[in-house]
């Protein structure tokens, strides 16, 4: 076993569309959750590279087999490819912090992951036998779970973390939560685009518009309720670039997560016992990037009033909330239990 | 929270953690899904293993010390009234009749059916299947789910239901509710929708694995809104395959087809028998009681679709989903129940 001065401890926040790591020397990095292989030799030969991560690897996605490891917030399963990529983002996650660069070996790493809410210990299974030789210990967490440790939002308090693949919530009570204290979503960022380049083909259906397009403008422009200002985007017909208004087109897609998000909320708060509901309902905490749709809190602090009325805060920087909350329960752990979590 | 207590809760959280992903590492269930139920259907299965050589020796036992033997009546076929009069006999000479031991079917404990949980797919949010004109599956299955219900009661059975009016409950909270009402079974009420719109018929789905993409798809579609990846369930399905519950819910599925099929053939000449089959629809995983899911209809055949908009048809689907339930019950419990 290492010695405490050379181990690494890291938070991950494996996301469908977004990962982030928060190491114990301070490095922090995101990634998009992509992993492209050169599609063939010219590719390679232009690329220079066997394996594209992130960002570069959307950006050269035409030249790639662009593979995204999670869906819905999971380990996507089944061919070797899906495999190969979730250990890739993994690897490449660590090598930002200093992990098999030379600084810090992997055989010293603990590494704490947070996965939805309501993912199965199946694929938690598999997700440690996708990280078996990346790091030497790993504890898996619910991604909500990670947020209010790291908040210390421990009692009393709920969480609603909108990703791109799953809105998770989970009720804080002083314990690990368990299956009635959690709920996962699958209607999420990722539904939003969809609905949002559907609405838009239906409207421009001249526009020439791809789903990466549309996330960068929602990722810029979402709100819910009375619009700021029109949303003016650019895209491209017949080559010629081409401005739009989706305003409503974006309302209309950033407001389909508000039923479901409210029934849920509403539903998980009715299930706290009667007299700390207030408590809860007062300590409504929304992370993730859909957090940061505008007016978001506010909507969901209106239908609070239903049942008593509530407090929903935003986090400002919910990039690395999850994951500087895993770093925060990988620092706490003992020597003792690392010890029974080696990977 | 003071910082004493905070670090208290933290160090607590943090033991429950790692129990957490220790049970993972070990392969077991959650903690949350460890219910007493599965202890006792455990126990039930495993019980004949104990039970059946306690009551051999108990006989060799009183065999031996005078009382009338079982060699006797076996040997006898002349008391055939007094043997079947007590049970504890009547197993013993069963067995003692058999040359080798076979395995234990379902079929070996009855099971009564009192409660009936109804599952209206889709609702809120989600409208599930839609015609060409705009007719919704969540309207269509909450409208039979509230027809069978009342058939149901005025026949003697307890009605749980997911969901009474069109609100999105997610898949897992639907086999939340049937878990925790007692329930003896399960029927989840969905309308198809397929690429043929010539084509149109009824099918009644049970858990099993399926080679099937289409059905695969189907399956990925009806558990959009759970939160799992339909990969997630592989494992999990091995273990649930085995489960008596799979027989009894293919019982249940083969009686709900027949009915539904020769229910409605009579007023719709032109639908098709598609027969029982089985998928891995989340809520057929999830719950603990005999499970089915039965489409009842098709909205991309347009004729069906006008069909399904009408009381008069739903009506008779929820009729023909009743006499299946009922066949069901009777067979297992028939002297239990009011009849139709």
């Amino acid at each position: 076993m290492s010695t405490e001065s050379e181990i690494l401890h890291v938070g991950i926040d494996l996301g469908t569309s977004r990962s982030a790591i928060s190491a114990s020397n301070g490095e922090r990095f995101v990634v998009d959750s992509f992993v492209g292989w050169p599609a063939d030799m010219v590719a390679r030969k232009v690329l220079k590279r066997d394996v594209l991560i992130g960002h570069e690897a959307v950006t050269n996605r035409t030249m790639l087999d662009l593979h995204r490891p999670l869906e819905r917030g999971l380990l996507k399963e089944g061919s070797d490819k899906d495999v190969e990529a979730v250990r890739e983002l993994l690897k490449h996650l660590l090598r930002l912090v200093g992990v098999a660069n030379g600084k810090v070996d992997s055989a010293n790493v603990r590494a704490v992951v947070g996965v939805p809410a309501a993912a199965l210990r199946t694929n938690k299974q598999y997700l440690r036998n996708s990280m078996k030789g990346i790091v030497d210990s790993l504890m898996i967490v619910s991604e909500p779970f990670a947020v209010a440790y790291g908040l210390n939002a421990l009692l009393h308090t709920m969480i609603i973390d909108i990703g791109a693949g799953t809105t998770d919530f989970c009720v804080m009570k002083g314990r690990y939560p368990n299956e009635e204290d959690q709920r996962t979503l699958t209607i999420a960022g990722d539904s939003v685009d969809t609905q949002l380049l559907k609405l838009i083909e239906e409207r421009y259906p001249q526009a020439n518009v791809t789903v990466f397009m549309v996330r960068e403008w929602k990722e810029k422009y979402s709100f819910v309720g009375e619009p700021q200002k029109r949303v003016i985007v650019t895209a491209p017909v017949k080559g010629v670039p081409t401005e739009f208004d989706i305003t409503n087109e974006m309302k209309t897609a950033c407001e389909t997560l508000l039923s479901p998000t409210v029934e849920t909320m509403l539903d998980l708060l009715s299930r706290v016992e009667p007299e700390f509901q207030e408590r809860v309902r007062n300590n409504i905490i929304l992370s993730g990037g859909g957090g940061l749709i505008r007016n978001l809190p506010r909507t969901l602090e209106e239908a609070l009033k239903q049942v008593g009325g509530g407090k929903v805060t935003h986090m400002q920087d919910p990039v690395f909330v999850g994951s500087d909350g895993g770093l925060a329960l990988a620092l706490d752990a003992p020597d003792s239990d690392w010890e029974k979590l080696t990977a | 929270m003071r910082v004493g207590h905070i670090d208290r809760v933290k160090r607590q959280l943090l033991r429950q953690a790692v129990a957490d992903n220790l049970d993972t590492i070990r392969g077991l269930p959650p903690r949350a899904l460890r219910p007493r139920q599965r202890l006792i259907r455990l126990f039930l299965r495993r019980a004949p293993l104990v039970i059946i050589p306690l009551i051999l020796a108990g006989f060799v036992f009183i065999s031996n010390t005078g009382v009338p033997v079982a060699a006797k009546t076996v040997a006898s076929p002349l008391r055939p009234t007094a043997l079947h009069d007590n049970p504890v006999h009547a197993s013993v000479a069963s067995m003692l009749t058999t040359d080798t031991l076979e395995p234990v079917s379902a079929s070996a404990f009855p099971l009564s059916v009192h409660r009936v949980v109804l599952d209206a797919g889709h609702g809120g949010t989600d409208p599930g299947a839609s015609s060409t004109s705009n007719v919704s599956e969540k309207e269509i299955t909450l409208d039979i789910e509230q027809r069978l219900g009342a058939l149901l009661r005025k026949n003697g059975f307890d009605v749980v239901v997911t969901r009474n009016d069109d609100r999105l409950i997610p898949l897992r909270e639907r086999a939340r509710i049937a878990n925790g009402s007692a329930s003896d079974i399960f029927v989840s009420i969905h309308v198809n929708s397929i690429p043929h719109p010539n084509n149109h018929g009824v099918e009644t789905y049970y858990l099993g694995p399926t080679n099937d993409p289409k059905l695969t798809k189907l399956a990925a579609a009806e558990n959009l809104t759970s939160g799992y990846a339909l990969a997630d369930l592989r494992k999990l399905l091995d273990r649930v395959y085995a489960d008596v519950r799979r027989d009894e819910s293919q019982r249940l599925a083969t009686a709900v087809q027949l009915q539904l099929f020769s229910g409605l053939r009579g007023v719709d000449p032109g639908l098709e028998n598609w027969g029982v089959r089985r998928a891995p629809f989340i809520v057929l995983v999830a719950t603990e009681m005999p499970a089915i899911l039965a489409e009842v209809g098709c909205l991309s055949n347009d004729r069906e679709a006008e069909m399904l908009r009408s009381g008069t048809y739903r009506e008779q689907i929820a009729q023909a989903l009743f006499h299946g339930i009922h066949a069901y019950a009777s067979a297992n419990d028939a002297p239990q129940r009011k009849g139709t």
